[in-house]
């Protein structure tokens, strides 16, 4: 059996990580997406990063795994021609850039809805596709800072805290869904879509319980670690170098098994930690009791003994920790990939186990630059060599 | 168009049996989206219905109402089901003979004895997209595992990486950060709808399905960087992570984010900042370099903002192409004319807390905002059933 997505198509003109994230677990789903890139505007993912340690090209990405690669140069009318006539095969048509710009290019909403009438076109975008601040530029930190995630994350005494790229891998995700439901209606009705998501609302809907809370008139704020309820509830210096481990203890029986698996019993009975309430009220005395308990232990085996006692926690895990997991392995949410040349290297896979059909997940690393025209070119669009040769003298597949 | 016209899942039944946020979460981004969710809840109410904080009542006091449950329950219908009991298993199963999906976020030790594991549910109803939603799913060794979102966050990877810029140069010796709220357990509700939809645009060919999904999976997807950053190398600590210069900005009113990752943007910057003789240094030209003197470049920063306002700032410099974004408080985006224009927040009804404007949903289809069902539900509320009656 096949993956859940197979024979869905994407034209994938996203840029930058929200909108390739987007079209990477449609991919992983099943989808065949073509990524529609050009030797003149190189992806992120071909470029060197030397900050994160890549000094050249990536030989394997996250975000372009898994997809097909064709080139065409948007810049000349045959390349846009091109580019519709793999949106006239395709059931998506995904961009990324800012408001305006595929209308500028002509390949608006309306221009893909005369190409393929079904067509389901989304659009990821910074502000939406419309109203005041729609043209602003933006990076996920800036999603973050506009949508209150960024203000709302932090030590209580602190500055707001810059929300990285697990901003716009939720708006990928946000976006995968809502593809979907969108695809739903089409199969529904025959109705195709123009789908906009702003990354900001992404950011905003994530804290929406907060801005209830604005809107009745309380005032939510940064709260570092702690809970509104729970208590202890933090993140606890272990044994070693930069070593933490997370406790969350949800109420007064969780509380009680952690006083007997820290070895203090006496805790259970003291009349300062006997409610949540009292437990909240008395913090610091609380947080100072579980931190002599937990930075005399390692960090793994400590949450391996609180989970036998029913208490959430676990290690602050690094990066490497993750990769090594077994649970993680076991799930197929961390997988091995091979280099071009050999190399094994740990990858993430799609967030989901389904009971039925082929394994999803990554079945190819990152495309070369334009490695799938055969295919594309050839067998999807007909094209014989003679008509590459000269598209591509013309550096229209370019 | 109509409402029910832009409404994409409209049709799609739901039956979430949900006392954590994953599971809650997974069936609003489907309910807003247009299908009909029912809670399924256990006679003193969902957990979510008593987690702090509460909203503000009308009276001055306390609403009693969870504002964390009417945001996830907003458009809801809710029903009673006393299983613990031994009781509604059959009114439960009618349910689930009516829907096309079950969200459960039931520990695995408890399913079979509420009827709910996997294999009991497909016997019942082989066509129902069964969504298991669990901190760490549902198979693997730490399937039995249990978290809350601070918990998540950690076991995923993010938690560990965080506070970056400004906030661990300040305080660099604190223990790690969590994001704000639920962005942990959210980013499993996010994956579970995602699953959902894909089971089910699979469904005409297979037929039903087990979907098993887990937060700590969700929160690793969406810090995959950091595993692709593994293999290129290197391994992101939160003390080196920052951007070298910019990110997080103090004004003379609030904070900025700056980020300027090309160099027409930095043009830009050099300009917004007056063209100081520092900026002009031929050796900035270089991105490297700039990386290389971050400390210095934020330092003028950082002086030349402290006595500006953000606005102020802001205007400026997206004039100039230098992306840079206020941190706003929930109390500016409630204001925002951008957030106004999208139809970003809906009023609705709140039981205890008047009408409030509640978020409804990051999406538009065709031009327009979706619209939320209504409020969070009481206990034991179906507008299915008081349709029913008018009828």
């Amino acid at each position: 059996m096949a993956k859940p997505l197979a024979g869905l198509r994407i034209a994938d003109f996203t840029v930058h990580n929200a909108g390739p994230f987007c079209t990477h677990l449609l991919s992983q789903l099943g989808a065949e997406v073509i990524k529609i890139e050009s030797a003149m505007r190189p992806d992120a993912f071909r470029k060197p990063h030397p900050v994160y340690g890549r000094m050249g090209p990536a030989t394997f990405d996250q975000v372009a795994s898994t997809k097909l690669s064709v080139r065409i140069n948007l810049k000349k009318p045959e390349g846009i021609a091109l580019a519709k006539r793999i949106v006239g095969l395709s059931d998506v048509a995904a961009e990324s850039f800012r408001p305006g710009v595929m209308g500028r290019l002509g390949l608006g909403y309306d221009v893909l809805k005369a190409v393929k009438p079904d067509i389901v076109m989304l659009s990821v975008s910074s502000s939406g596709q419309s109203g005041p601040d729609s043209h602003f530029a933006g990076y996920a930190p800036l999603f973050g800072a506009w949508g209150g995630l960024g203000a709302l994350t932090g030590y209580e005494d602190g500055p707001p805290v810059e929300i990285r790229h697990v901003m716009d891998h939720t708006v990928g995700m946000n976006a995968a869904m809502a593809v979907m439901a969108a695809l739903h209606r089409r199969r529904a009705t025959g109705r195709g879509t123009h789908l906009d998501v702003a990354a900001r609302d992404v950011a905003s809907s994530l804290v929406g319980e907060a801005l209830l809370l604005a809107a009745a008139g309380g005032a939510p704020g940064r709260m570092g670690n702690a809970h509104a309820r729970m208590a202890p509830h933090g993140v606890y210096p272990a044994s070693g170098e930069d070593r933490w481990i997370a406790i969350a203890v949800a109420g007064d029986a969780q509380w009680h098994a952690l006083a007997q698996a820290m070895g203090r019993p006496e805790l259970s009975a003291d009349p300062r930690f006997a409610t949540a309430a009292a437990r909240n009220d008395n913090q610091a005395a609380l947080d100072e009791a579980v931190a002599a308990w937990t930075s005399t232990q390692d960090a793994n085996a400590a949450a391996e003994t609180l989970q036998a006692h029913g208490i959430a926690a676990h290690a602050s895990w690094t990066t490497p920790e993750l990769a090594g997991d077994a649970h993680l392995r076991a799930r197929k949410a961390i997988v091995d990939v091979v280099e071009p040349d050999g190399t094994v290297r740990a990858a993430v896979g799609v967030p989901m186990r389904l009971s039925k059909g082929a394994d999803v997940g990554i079945h190819r690393g990152t495309p070369k630059l334009g490695e799938h025209e055969d295919h594309v070119y050839g067998e999807l669009l007909g094209m014989d060599r003679a008509e590459r040769r000269r598209l591509e003298e013309a550096e229209i597949i370019y | 168009m109509s409402e029910e016209e832009i409404r994409p899942l409209a049709g799609l039944r739901v039956v979430a049996h949900a006392s954590g946020v994953a599971a809650a979460y997974a069936a609003r981004l489907l309910g807003v989206l247009g299908a009909r969710v029912l809670l399924a809840e256990p006679p003193e109410g969902s957990a979510l219905r008593r987690e702090p904080p509460f909203l503000p009542g009308q009276d001055g006091g306390e609403s009693g109402m969870s504002a964390l449950f009417a945001y996830l329950a907003a458009g809801m219908d809710s029903e009673v089901f006393d299983l613990a009991g031994g009781q509604d298993h059959a009114r439960l199963a009618a349910r689930l003979g009516e829907a096309d999906v079950f969200i459960d976020d039931t520990p695995l030790a408890d399913r079979a004895a509420l009827g709910l594991d996997e294999a009991a549910v497909a016997g019942r109803h082989p066509d129902l997209i069964h969504v298991s939603v669990l901190p760490f799913g549902a198979s693997g060794p730490k399937a039995g595992w249990t978290g809350e979102d601070l918990i998540v966050q950690h076991a995923s990877g993010e938690g560990n990486l965080l506070p970056n810029g400004l906030a661990v140069e300040m305080f660099p010796d604190r223990p790690p950060l969590k994001i704000f709220g639920h962005f942990g357990t959210m980013q499993g509700g996010i994956a579970a709808a995602l699953g959902a939809l894909s089971a089910l645009w699979a469904r005409p060919g297979c037929g039903g399905q087990y979907v098993d999904i887990s937060s700590q999976d969700a929160g690793l997807a969406v810090g995959a960087f950091a595993i692709q950053r593994l293999g290129d190398g290197s391994i992101e600590h939160r003390v080196e992570r920052s951007f070298r210069y910019g990110g997080v900005i103090p004004c003379a009113d609030g904070h900025v984010e700056l980020l300027t990752l090309e160099q027409r943007q930095w043009d830009g910057l050099v300009d917004l900042l007056g063209r100081p003789d520092w900026a002009l240094d031929p050796a900035l030209g270089d991105p490297l370099e700039r990386s290389r003197q971050g400390p210095m470049i934020n330092g003028h920063i950082r002086a030349w903002a402290a006595v500006r306002k953000v606005d102020d700032i802001v205007d400026a410099g997206q004039k100039l192409g230098v992306p840079l974004a206020r941190y706003k408080t929930p109390e500016e985006i409630l204001a925002d004319p951008q957030c106004r224009h999208r139809g970003l927040f809906q009023p609705v009804v709140v039981a205890g807390a008047g009408v409030l404007d509640v978020l409804v949903s990051p999406f538009h289809f065709d031009g327009a905002s979706l619209a939320l069902a209504g409020g969070p539900p009481a206990l034991g509320e179906s507008r299915r059933e008081a349709e029913k009656v008018e009828g």
